[in-house]
């Protein structure tokens, strides 16, 4: 890793944000996590004021993607990064409540690179977050061209 | 009305018919009497003639005219044989004609024989006698009577007549009435009926069209609903993460704060603890740390069971969402497949199986998968403990219908309960085994949207048999229209 990875993490809720990140923490991953609570400021800091997504041109970014946003539907989010042609590399993770098995399709059709179902169960939250980290060590995020 | 009215009228037109008959019977007895007066006179002077002249054509016209008398006479007596004042008159004249054609015969034998003088003496005594004036009083007596009668009897004529005639028109009056009246009666009613119709077609789209709307309102609020309960039910998970997340991060922290508490105390410390509750503590420190597992396993359990019944609200919305594809079941073998992977469970609760002949039917594979499914599994979780299970698969079919029936020896159901155990959420009997009460409320919900009905049948301690009733051949046409 050449660069070292940012991780975006878009979650409007503070709560789960912060069991995210703890999770994260607690799986050996010490990356950089820039977090947003809405999904304006996100698109704002992801595709810079022109909208081009220029300004993340050569930055290593992973991004975490909650789908029930109070600003705008995170499937939207997901489909401008895909389309874009600086961020279209950076792997998206949707880590939602939704597990209707059509939003699953979806995302993934839109090229969504892991989807996870936040469970109740704290264990099985808590392992996927991990197994997550686990994921982010393994992957070779390329920056972004 | 109108009878009465033809039958007057038929009526008077008889009476002025007969009135006029009498008219014409008067005129003619007068005519009679007329030319009975004028055969006598004709006689006379005939015979005067002769007399004078002695001529053969006198007496031969004499002779005719006196011939001619008889015959009138008769036909006259006859004419006027209805009225008594005139049979008198004509009795005296015929009496005085009599005398009359006496003298006359003896006139002319007189004349024959060559006494024209006795003959005139005869006339003259005839002249005398006055028997030609009474003949022609007599005659005019009865003609002035004929002629009353005339009079009297045309005025009747006359009046039956305009009766008649009245009758005639005020009967065509009415009948010229009566016709308009009943063509604005025809035409009010069929006036009537027009706007009748039209407001029933006008009644029939409105009502069509409030059906539609109605029908549109429904599957609104249905679709609604769905949504609701889908968007409600997920929502309430989210907060429930951040609920169970920190919860267990307070689980943590207690482990951390009591581990520090049982250091400053001084107990030893025997590896790093699994649950509060291992740490060794002492006294009141101890019942503190159970105090506030305590608490926390209260919490996660119902966490647990809340997420639970969010979960089967979700797959309930989610089931109510999904399209139906009907397809041609092999029943015995399909429910055999379901049998066969709950074996495990009914070999442990000691429970045989027997699948009787079932009829085949057309639905939703995946919907009477979880029909089925859902009963057996019943079947076998509320068994008698320490009684072997005998669990029956029977099925008939009946006007187009395919029965069901799933019946067990097992514990049974209150009768006061048969419908509560069919609410969501609800259970009855002993709650020894684990479940949401949600079974039967998913199975009767996939039943009516396959148009079938279901019951049950069950005593306390004495099993329970399910029916269900599935039409034979479901079409998506059948419910997914109104859904």
């Amino acid at each position: 890793m050449t660069l070292p990875v940012t991780i975006i993490m878009i979650e409007d809720d503070e709560g789960h944000a912060r069991l995210i990140e703890r999770n994260i923490r607690r799986s050996g991953v010490n990356n950089e996590i820039v977090s947003f609570a809405n999904g304006t400021e996100a698109m704002r800091h992801l595709f810079g004021a022109d909208g081009s997504g220029l300004v993340q041109k050569g930055n290593a970014l992973l991004i975490l993607l909650d789908l029930n946003l109070p600003d705008m539907s995170g499937i939207d989010i997901l489909r401008q990064i895909k389309e874009n042609k600086y961020l279209k590399a950076s792997p998206v993770v949707v880590l939602t409540t939704t597990d209707d098995s059509q939003e699953i399709k979806r995302c993934y059709e839109l090229g969504c690179n892991v989807y996870i179902t936040k469970p109740v169960n704290y264990e099985n939250f808590a392992n996927a977050i991990r197994q997550l980290g686990l994921f982010f060590s393994v992957i070779q995020v390329p920056p972004a061209t | 009305m109108l009878t009465v009215i033809s039958a007057g009228s038929v009526y008077l037109v008889n009476e002025a018919r007969r009135d006029s008959k009498w008219v014409i019977h008067t005129i003619e007895v007068e005519n009679q009497i007329n030319t009975l007066l004028l055969e006598v006179r004709r006689a006379e002077s005939s015979a005067r003639g002769f007399l004078l002249t002695l001529g053969p054509d006198f007496q031969s016209d004499h002779e005719k005219a006196v011939a001619a008398i008889i015959p009138a006479l008769d036909k006259l007596t006859r004419q006027i044989g209805d009225n008594p004042a005139q049979r008198e008159g004509i009795e005296k004249l015929s009496a005085a004609i009599e005398t009359r054609l006496g003298q006359f015969s003896r006139e002319m034998n007189y004349v024959k024989q060559g006494q024209p003088d006795m003959a005139a003496a005869l006339i003259r005594e005839a002249a005398a006698g006055d028997s030609t004036t009474t003949i022609n009083n007599l005659a005019n007596a009865m003609i002035r009577e004929e002629e009353r009668l005339f009079r009297i009897r045309t005025s009747n004529s006359d009046r039956s007549q305009t009766l008649a005639a009245s009758m005639t028109g005020i009967g065509s009056g009415l009948v010229v009435l009566l016709a308009l009246i009943s063509i604005w009666l025809v035409r009010r009613s069929a006036g009537a009926r027009d706007d009748a119709e039209i407001r029933l077609r006008d009644a029939n789209l409105n009502l069509e069209a409030t059906i539609d709307e109605r029908t549109a309102d429904l599957r609104e609020a249905n679709d609604e609903i769905q949504r609701f309960a889908y968007i409600v039910s997920h929502d309430l998970r989210s907060p429930l993460v951040n609920i169970m997340g920190f919860t267990s991060e307070l689980e943590e922290l207690g482990k951390d704060i009591f581990r520090r508490i049982g250091e400053l105390a001084g107990v030893p410390a025997g590896g790093p603890p699994v649950d509060v509750a291992d740490i060794p503590l002492d006294g009141p420190d101890k019942q503190l740390s159970a105090d506030f597992s305590e608490a926390l396993g209260f919490i996660k359990s119902s966490i647990a069971r809340m997420d639970r019944l969010i979960s089967a609200i979700l797959s309930l919305t989610r089931e109510g969402r999904r399209e139906f594809q009907p397809e041609k079941i092999n029943t015995r073998d399909f429910v055999g497949t379901i049998i066969s992977s709950v074996a495990h469970q009914a070999a442990e609760a000691q429970a045989e199986i027997h699948i009787e002949p079932l009829p085949n039917i057309v639905s939703d594979r995946l919907a009477l998968e979880q029909i089925f499914s859902n009963l057996i599994d019943n079947a076998i979780k509320y068994l008698r403990s320490g009684v072997p299970g005998e669990i029956r698969i029977r099925g008939r079919t009946k006007l187009g219908y395919a029965i069901f029936e799933i019946s067990d020896n097992g514990r049974g159901i209150d009768p006061k309960d048969h419908q509560r155990i069919f609410d969501l959420f609800r259970r009855a009997g002993t709650q020894d085994k684990p479940g949401q009460g949600i079974g039967l409320a998913h199975v009767r919900a996939l039943v009516r949207r396959l148009g079938g009905t279901m019951s049950v049948s069950s005593e306390l301690n004495a099993g329970s048999t399910f029916t269900i009733t599935l039409p034979i051949n479901w079409n998506a046409s059948n419910r997914n229209a109104d859904k």
